[in-house]
């Protein structure tokens, strides 16, 4: 049972608290996405489970024995960069294979564990050419390979799509899901993207200057956020959060309002608004209207939905899906 | 807290350099202040206190060395800062085998010092050289290049120069590549000539490229050894004696304390004159 | 190309056919005249070619002292450059790699290995001291010490290019600090590897001070110092001493010629960095 564990972890650089006190328990097989704005420690945290980086404080299990002080090789962990960081002189067999080479594995068993790897990412094609020749999503494929033959009880994956285009990121998304379903291994993995923690995590976790926001299964983010800071990141367009006398109206200090739970009216109302801009994106149109009281508030409503620069609307909540922070 | 792991960066790769490098340069340079201060041959040392220096500053022609020393840089130095630039300038102009013409100015750097010195020393022959025989055809008496005293250092000046300056053209080439067009198109708009261009936008923008020509060049040119010794031995007489010249005469002549004490003042000439022009340097390139 | 720079381009090379070609040409004439003829030093066509007779006479010159000295010079150089392409590349990834106060020392020793001059009688009191004066390995170290400067500087900025990231794979891969430096960062280096080792050569090749100094001795006698040494035996023979310029000046000609690229690029990187 491969749970990760992290008791009271801190992490300063000099006299910079960066980490500042993380207690987290990732299960077994789970495929746990750390999310935040930039800057937050999402990078850091990941690098002090891996043994790149040392924790000031705190200590991190995995699969129940404490590592904290152990070399990141012995860790049972493996990892995928940003960079993808393969080594440019060695040919994807050799990238692959690096590190079980390194444990002086037999020959034959190295050529097993790359062969299968590259078959299971359809690689087997390009074993001989070097990083230079592949595209970055053929890169990206051969950076995870490396991980895999290393039969890591955790996978950590630092923004590994971001380095690709949006279609080939779709597509990456969906093959790494599969593979996790595949090898059942705890993932944890780094982005900023919240359509990638909504789309691939079983558990979210909300970083925030260092600290945990909230940890949840997306829906859980999504339905019950703590924080207008978690509300804000999780969902898209953005959750429009009030504060001052609109919030003080409903009783609370911020009050948040999803766009997809906003109707709009010709005729009648909670909040009357002029449109200042529409965006058109297909199936779904978002109204950006300008309210006296409140300023502008995003709506979310279905494509066929008719509006134009100027119209005088009315928008009201839907009930039951507002937000009263304190 | 459990114990720090290692660095894999570890120091231990940079023991093998230190050592090397402390034993044969460190420990002789620091050993070089004390030894300057004794009559010594190798085997005793006898303590004399600063007799030595007192000894190099009154000998004339140790004083001559010292001169010549200071001379021998700032005209090699000079020279090369100058010419290099011109040439770098041409050489960048794309003119007609401009890539075989830097190659013709760069190749003497690669060769030997002792060939060059043997070869020019044949040209500068005072009556059966070629560069005297060439300007007699012209109706000019050529002098003793290398065997008038008051000729000798400039004349050896001269060969270096001609070897050291296809290096300081290429530094130039290098620092004239990373100036952007556009400042030369910008300053074409403005209705600048040829020779604006060259004084406010090379000359001020290829500066990082000077100072590393003029570092180099006068380091070289305080140190020059080879080319002294391969032409004219600091002769005729002590004419064209430079401060190395003079430590390997002093030290050929078993004068141990007297040779170092010349490598001390060399040493503190270089880091006289060399320090204070990289801080006045630095200071400078702050203000662009 | 204007008719300007084509104009130019002529004139530049007439100019520098009498400024740096002709002096080759005349080592070249020189070396290939009868001992009468070279005795004369005029710059003329030789009337008698006798290229074969003074390679031949040259190099038996003094029991084939010419070809030791090149067997010398080859083994100095040879074992220099490769302590100086291990030991510089690998202060130069601890220096570009691991900051801290003990850089600051490296540097300092850096800027002085490359401004003051070496304090050649104490260092040959070392020398004797640890039983190298005289001695080939003992070249070889001195070598090392005095290029060490250059070649940590250009490692150090090579190095700063390559990602941070591979290290830290190689080192999840389970990499031990030799293994990450050995066999992930040192192939990485191999352009400027190639480049320091063109450089680093034709110094050491030439290098005529160090050996006169450290290298006393018929038997250890160098390339370089051959000529200084023929300079005063062939007082009479100039065909003689042309001739072994000529072959001094042939292995960096044919370096150069092949690598003229590498060499530039290592001449201006090593310079520029100010
Ligand atoms: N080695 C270091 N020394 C000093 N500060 C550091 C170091 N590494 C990271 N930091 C600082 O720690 C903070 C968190 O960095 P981290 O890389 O973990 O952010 P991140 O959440 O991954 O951001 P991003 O989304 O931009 O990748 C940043 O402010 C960064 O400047
Ligand atoms: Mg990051």
């Amino acid at each position: 049972m491969t749970s990760v564990k992290l008791k009271s972890v801190k992490k300063s650089f000099g006299a910079v608290d960066i980490i500042k006190g993380i207690d987290l328990t990732i299960e077994d097989g789970e495929f746990c996405v750390f999310v935040g704005p930039s800057g937050c420690g999402k990078s850091t945290l990941l690098r002090i489970i891996s043994g790149l980086e040392e924790a000031t404080e705190g200590t991190i299990e995995i699969d129940g024995r404490d590592v904290t002080g152990e070399e990141p090789s012995k860790r049972g962990i493996a990892m995928v960069f940003q960079s993808y960081a393969l080594y440019p002189h060695l040919t994807v067999r050799e990238n692959v294979g690096f590190g079980l080479s390194l444990a002086k594995l037999p020959k034959d068993v190295i050529r097993q564990k790359v062969d299968a790897a590259a078959e299971a990412l359809q690689l087997t094609h390009l074993l001989d050419r070097k990083p230079k020749a592949l595209s970055g999503g053929q890169r990206q494929r051969v950076a995870i390979g490396r991980a895999m033959v290393r039969d890591p009880k955790v996978f950590l994956l630092d923004e590994p799509l971001s380095n690709l285009d949006a279609a080939l990121r779709a597509q990456m998304r969906i093959e790494l899901t599969d593979l996790h379903r595949k090898l059942g291994a705890t993932m944890i993995y780094v982005t900023h993207d919240q359509v990638e923690a909504m789309t691939m995590a079983d558990k979210i976790v909300v970083l925030n200057s260092g600290r945990i926001e909230q940890v949840g299964s997306p829906m859980d983010l999504y339905n019950n956020p703590v924080s207008p800071f978690v509300a804000g990141f999780i969902g898209s367009p953005k959750m429009n959060l009030y504060d001052g006398p609109v919030a003080a109206a409903q009783g609370c200090k911020t009050y948040g309002i999803r766009p997809e739970h906003v109707v709009l009216s010709a005729t009648n109302g909670t909040w009357k608004g002029s449109v200042r801009h529409v965006e058109h994106l297909g199936a779904d149109t978002v109204v950006y209207l300008v309210v006296p009281e409140m300023g502008e508030i995003v709506v979310r409503v279905s494509g066929d939905f008719k509006a134009a620069h100027g119209d005088i609307l009315w928008a009201s909540p839907v009930a039951g899906r507002e937000f009263r922070f304190n | 807290m459990t114990a720090k792991r290692r660095s894999p960066y570890p120091y231990w790769f940079v023991l093998p350099a230190a050592v090397v490098f402390t034993v044969l340069f460190l420990v002789p340079t620091i050993a070089s202040f004390w030894f300057s201060m004794t009559r010594w041959d190798l085997f005793q040392t006898e303590f004399i206190g600063w007799d030595n220096y007192r000894q190099f500053f009154k000998e004339p022609f140790l004083v001559q060395g010292l001169t010549n020393t200071l001379i021998y840089a700032v005209v090699t130095s000079g020279a090369k800062t100058i010419l290099g630039l011109l040439l770098a300038v041409l050489l960048t102009s794309g003119i007609l085998w401009q890539g075989f013409l830097r190659s013709v100015v760069f190749f003497p750097v690669l060769v030997s010092t002792i060939g060059v010195g043997i070869t020019f020393a044949a040209l500068m022959h005072p009556t059966k050289g070629a560069i005297n025989i060439a300007l007699s055809y012209v109706g000019i008496d050529g002098p003793s290049w290398l065997s008038d005293p008051t000729l000798a250092l400039y004349s050896v000046a001269f060969i270096d120069i001609w070897k050291g300056v296809g290096l300081a053209t290429l530094i130039y080439i290098a620092g004239l590549a990373a100036i952007s067009p556009e400042y030369y198109e910008a300053a074409r708009i403005d209705g600048a000539t040829r020779s604006q261009q060259f004084w406010r936008v090379t000359v001020p923008l290829v500066q990082p490229a000077t100072v590393t020509v003029v570092t180099l060049s006068l380091i070289g040119g305080l140190r020059s050894f080879d080319i002294i010794w391969a032409t004219t031995k600091g002769g005729p007489g002590f004419a064209s004696d430079v401060l190395a010249s003079v430590i390997y005469k002093q030290y050929q002549a078993g004068f141990y304390g007297l040779a170092t004490a010349g490598n001390v003042i060399l040493f503190l000439l270089i880091a006289i004159i060399i320090l204070p022009l990289t801080w006045w340097f630095n200071k400078r390139e702050v203000d662009l | 190309m204007t008719s300007r720079q084509r104009n130019t381009g002529i004139i530049a090379f007439l100019a520098a056919f009498i400024i740096f070609i002709l002096p080759f040409v005349f080592t070249f004439f020189m070396a290939v005249k009868s001992r009468q003829e070279a005795a004369l030093f005029l710059f003329t066509w030789p009337s008698e070619w006798h290229f074969w007779s003074n390679l031949v006479e040259v190099v038996q010159a003094r029991n084939y002292m010419l070809l030791l000295a090149y067997f010398n010079s080859t083994i100095i150089t040879v074992g220099a450059v490769a302590l100086l392409v291990i030991f510089g590349a690998m202060v130069g990834y601890v220096l570009q790699r691991r900051p801290s106060g003990w850089n600051k020392l490296i540097y300092a020793g850096v800027l002085m290995g490359l401004m003051v001059p070496p304090a050649v009688v104490p260092t040959i009191w070392v020398l004797q001291g640890l039983g190298l004066f005289k001695t080939i390995h003992g070249m070889i170290l001195i070598q090392v010490a005095y290029g060490l400067a250059f070649s940590v500087l250009l490692y150090r900025s090579f190095i700063a290019t390559i990602p941070r990231d591979l290290d830290e794979a190689a080192i999840i891969d389970g990499a031990k600090p030799w293994a990450i430096f050995f066999k992930v960062i040192l192939p990485l280096l191999k352009p400027v590897t190639v480049t320091l080792i063109l450089v680093q050569s034709i110094a050491i090749f030439n290098d005529f001070t160090n050996p006169l100094y450290y290298l006393p001795g018929r038997e250890n006698v160098t390339v370089q110092l051959t000529l200084f040494n023929f300079q005063s035996q062939f007082q009479s023979q100039f065909n003689l001493l042309f001739m072994n310029i000529l072959l001094v000046t042939i292995p960096p000609l044919i370096v150069f010629v092949i690598f003229n690229r590498q060499i530039v690029a290592g001449m201006t990187a090593g310079a520029v960095k100010g």
